[in-house]
């Protein structure tokens, strides 16, 4: 599944350890979402829609 | 610098893993040989290969911190392990001094057997409770496919021998020899997650 969370984060001038942090996951977690190596679990990107106050249709695409 | 520091920390545990690996196989290589070292000489040889997973464990812990995958279930698993890993030593060495020393009912020796055996119950414990208390997903669902493809791997490769050992071409394997299979198993799943990037 394809995302905007780089750019999400790069408008926020947030690094992938910054976003870690605030999503209390490791690094690793996000760069394998960020990359597209790894889909989140519902709960973890609703995690993420509320974190940049975006629905979760506009941070994850469909392929 | 981070990477620098990632880079460090995945050679030193590169190097602590072949070390612990060399210093265990020349340990058994030893005791197998039987002419330089008499029991219970023989068997204390193994505890000074164990002293490396201390350094074999902290490594590790260093390079989750620098590659950004620690977790605090992840250092509480390596502590248990290392727990485990030296009771399932202690066990070993203390069952087969006394399985030596003297012939042995057949009620003792299974109790003797036990004693190893335990070191591997906290060995499972801890990969249990690991899986119960990472509550980063990714992490879990690496461990998760390691593990499996190390099951899978341990049954594939011990039904394959079975055979083997059926029709005479190999010989016996005995079959305490599944968890350290298992254990490199998990380590071959560890590498395929990193080279299919998951």
């Amino acid at each position: 599944m394809k995302n905007r969370l780089k750019v999400l984060r790069a408008e926020r001038d947030w690094s992938q350890g910054d976003l870690a942090e605030r999503l209390q996951v490791s690094r690793q977690s996000v760069n394998a979402i960020e990359t597209g190596k790894y889909d989140p679990s519902l709960p973890l990107a609703f995690r993420i829609a509320d974190l940049f106050g975006l629905p979760i249709e506009a941070i994850f695409l469909r392929d | 610098m981070t990477t620098n520091t990632a880079a460090s920390a995945k050679r030193a545990t590169l190097f602590w893993v072949t070390a612990f690996m060399v210093g265990m196989i020349a340990a058994g290589l030893l005791i197998i040989s039987g002419d330089f070292i008499q029991p219970p000489w023989g068997m204390a040889v193994m505890l000074l290969p164990m002293l490396l997973l201390i350094p074999m464990v902290r490594a590790p812990e260093r390079m989750q911190r620098a590659t950004g995958s620690a977790s605090p279930a992840a250092m509480r698993y390596s502590r248990r392990m290392l727990a485990a890993s030296f009771a399932y030593v202690i066990g070993f060495l203390i069952a087969v001094a006394l399985f030596d020393d003297r012939a042995v009912s057949k009620s003792v020796a299974a109790t003797l057997s036990l004693l190893p055996t335990l070191g591997t119950f906290g060995m499972i414990w801890a990969m249990t409770r690991y899986v119960i208390e990472e509550s980063d997903e990714y992490l879990r669902a690496r461990t998760v496919n390691a593990a499996l493809m190390a099951t899978g791997l341990l049954l594939a490769i011990g039904t394959f021998w079975g055979f083997l050992t059926t029709f005479g071409v190999a010989p016996h394997v005995p079959t305490w020899a599944v968890v350290p299979m298992w254990a490199i198993g998990l380590a071959v799943g560890q590498l395929v997650n990193k080279v299919r990037g998951a």
